[in-house]
């Protein structure tokens, strides 16, 4: 998000905590499962100064669905797993409630512009692809269907096929070294990872999941 | 001839050796206003977030979000405190096999960008070379255009800084201690003075010189529109010279440079000699921001029977460090907080100060405090105080408890000093010394 800087008014909140205005919130409110029409229409009656400012229940409640969205779209973006095959395709599973797809899809695109991003969304059961131009779709098919059938029409790039390791691999061991027992914060560790982020396809596999080098599911 | 680490040997180990060093997740947004640092093209791989992205958490609750490993653990100095001394399985990378693992990494969406560090192999001069081939391969091999945050080594030469900070996000040279004096205690191979100030100083001119040079640029091209707004944001400081905007879009090192000590490991650093050089480095060498990193004895080491200083020591002198940073507290301010041997006292800094100025003050109406004021009362920060300001200019007036907590102001913290329709919020305060408390007075009358 760009940072807007005012001379005049040297006190006005920048940034991601400046709040939503009414048009971010009527573009993007709809992105929200539980929206409803008549929500726009009440957004419309309160000033902007106390929508972006949460100044009363409704507004604060709107601001809560805004982050919803914003939250689920950005905890996609950190903890989708994802792979790439020997034809520049970059594949993941995801699992989105609201309709932020399009979202996550730009944010892959914008690191691999000349990758086809597929994502399989559990939720709804379809897979969303971006091409190298931009362009999204959605299909209701599986991803492994979906990845094969987009791989067909490309040449192979042998782009890490002389890496040994797994990837996994790799992030186990770079996981592994990181850990300081002396700073071991079992509170603070659970805090810090949403639990819906263990919902998560990507972090099904347990990689996060773990403490002490263990997964939790070695204590349970 | 021992047998050849494999590469993930080497991220054991030196991801290890690592450990220790301190990052923060990725503080990079580049700017559009300025020529593209990399181009533009679609060969581009990766980009930077605006916010950091974390992709990992490790037990400790630290984000891991860059591959953060050592490039060669092999060393030359024998710093008192570090690993180097007992790790007997000495290696390094090839700048290939770094670049390509980093490579991997990324296309599984486990890491943001990369985080290299290293021991001094041969010379700093020698080592760091190596390590700029390995991110020269990122950067023009495999095109990644996403962040790298390259760490110094003591005693590097000029133009290998500058090739570094024309390749990287953000720089930084490890202080590890506040004084020549203080570091001599834990690495007396290490000069203060040369090997770091120095440096500091350079990255300093550097950066200030490549961004005087390219405003001069944009004034040619006359975009002057965006201009206006990135020279106050490059140039502007605060009346203490801090500099006014910490993300200033500079279009070179946008992420700046900072520094790390390791607290608790010099026998006499006290809290205030550590505050008093963040202050210096906020002021003269535009240190975006301090890491702390609480002395642990490392077995082998000269400081293996040294107790391992209290993380609270390390969590205080964050908090310090914020209310120097972002709250614009003066050292002064903290100093007169300090316990009799220099050290912050136990307990948040903020409270300690709130304590002090609202004896004398009272508690405040978020009606009629000025910015500052509300600033200085715990549980309100920039955000909440500009938030009470903003809608106070456009009529509104507080006067529940509720909507100073929809603004985002945390109550608990923030009821002792707080005045609302004319009333304070009941402290065990009140009870205990009725005599000098000012708050119960105030109702009285
Ligand atoms: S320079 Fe000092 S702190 Fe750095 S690796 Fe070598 S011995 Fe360790």
């Amino acid at each position: 998000m760009k940072k807007e800087i005012n001379e005049k008014d040297p006190l006005q909140v920048v940034g991601c905590a400046k709040g939503h205005s009414h048009e971010e919130l009527i573009h993007n409110l709809p992105r929200h499962y539980n929206y409803t029409p008549n929500l726009i229409q009440k957004i419309k009656e309160i000033p902007e100064v106390i929508l972006r400012n949460s100044g009363t229940l409704i507004a604060k409640k709107v601001n809560r669905m805004m982050r919803e969205v914003t939250t689920e779209a950005y905890r996609s973006k950190q903890f989708t797993r994802t792979e790439m095959n020997n034809r520049g395709v970059l594949f993941g599973v995801v699992l989105l409630k609201h309709r932020v797809m399009d979202l996550v899809l730009k944010y892959f695109h914008e690191r691999w512009p000349e990758c086809i991003i597929c994502l399989y969304n559990e939720h709804s059961g379809k897979t969303g692809i971006i091409n190298e131009r931009g362009v999204i779709q959605e299909i209701d098919s599986t991803l492994k269907n979906v990845v094969e059938g987009v791989s067909k029409n490309h040449s192979v790039i042998p782009y890490f096929d002389d890496i040994q390791f797994s990837g996994r691999e790799i992030f186990e061991t770079l996981y592994k070294s990181q850990f300081i027992s002396e700073r071991e914060n079992q509170n603070y560790f659970k805090r810090m990872i949403p639990d819906k982020c263990f919902e998560l396809p990507g972090m099904r596999g347990g990689v996060e999941k773990r403490f002490r080098n263990k997964k939790i599911n070695d204590y349970l | 001839m021992g047998k050849v680490p494999s590469v993930l040997e080497k991220i054991r180990i030196l991801g290890e050796n690592s450990k220790y060093d301190i990052c923060a997740s990725t503080a990079s947004s580049r700017t559009n206003k300025y020529p593209k640092l990399f181009g533009d093209s679609k060969k581009w791989i990766g980009a930077t977030a605006s916010a950091g992205i974390c992709h990992s958490y490790s037990p400790d609750g630290r984000c891991m979000s860059l591959f953060k490993t050592l490039y060669t653990n092999k060393c030359i100095y024998n710093c008192k405190y570090c690993f180097s001394q007992s790790c007997r399985h000495k290696m390094s990378f090839t700048p290939e096999e770094y670049a390509r693992t980093f490579m991997k990494l990324y296309s599984m969406n486990v890491v943001e960008g990369v985080f290299i560090s290293s021991a001094v192999c041969g010379s700093a001069d020698d080592t760091t070379e190596e390590m700029l081939e390995a991110i020269r391969l990122l950067r023009f091999k495999y095109n990644f255009r996403g962040y790298v945050h390259f760490k110094c080594l003591p005693g590097v030469s000029q133009y290998l800084l500058k090739e570094a900070i024309s390749l990287s996000d953000r720089i930084s040279i490890n202080s590890e201690a506040s004084t020549k004096e203080h570091l001599a205690e834990i690495a007396d191979q290490k000069d203060f003075k040369n090997d770091i100030i120095m440096r500091q100083r350079w990255l300093k001119q550097i950066r200030v010189k490549h961004n005087d040079e390219t405003l001069k640029f944009m004034k040619d091209l006359k975009q002057d529109n965006q201009l206006k707004y990135q020279e106050a944001m490059i140039k502007e400081r605060r009346e203490d010279g801090y500099k006014k905007f910490r993300w200033d879009g500079a279009p070179i090192l946008n992420s700046g440079q900072t520094t790390q000590f390791v607290v608790g490991a010099a026998e006499s650093e006290s809290d205030y000699d550590l505050l008093k050089r963040i202050d210096w480095g906020y002021k003269e060498i535009d240190l975006r921001r301090a890491y702390f990193s609480s002395f642990i004895p490392i077995e082998g080491t000269p400081l293996a029977s040294k107790q391992a200083a209290p993380l609270t020591r390390e969590h205080r002198l964050y908090q310090s460090d914020w209310l120097l940073r972002i709250y614009h507290y003066k050292l002064k301010d903290l100093k007169e907080i300090l316990t009799e041997d220099n050290n912050l006292p136990i307990g948040d800094p903020k409270i300690h100060l709130a304590r002090q100025y609202f004896k004398d003050h009272g508690p405040v109406d978020p009606n009629l405090a000025g910015f500052q004021e509300l600033l200085k009362v715990p549980g309100i920060g920039p955000i909440s105080a500009k938030r009470i300001i903003n809608l106070r200019s456009r009529k509104f007036k507080f006067k529940r408890r509720q909507d100073l907590k929809a603004v985002g102001v945390v109550l608990k913290r923030a009821d002792p000093y707080l005045l609302l329709n004319g009333t304070n919020q009941t402290t065990i305060q009140n009870f205990i010394d009725p005599n000098n408390s000012k708050f119960l007075q105030r109702e009285i009358v």
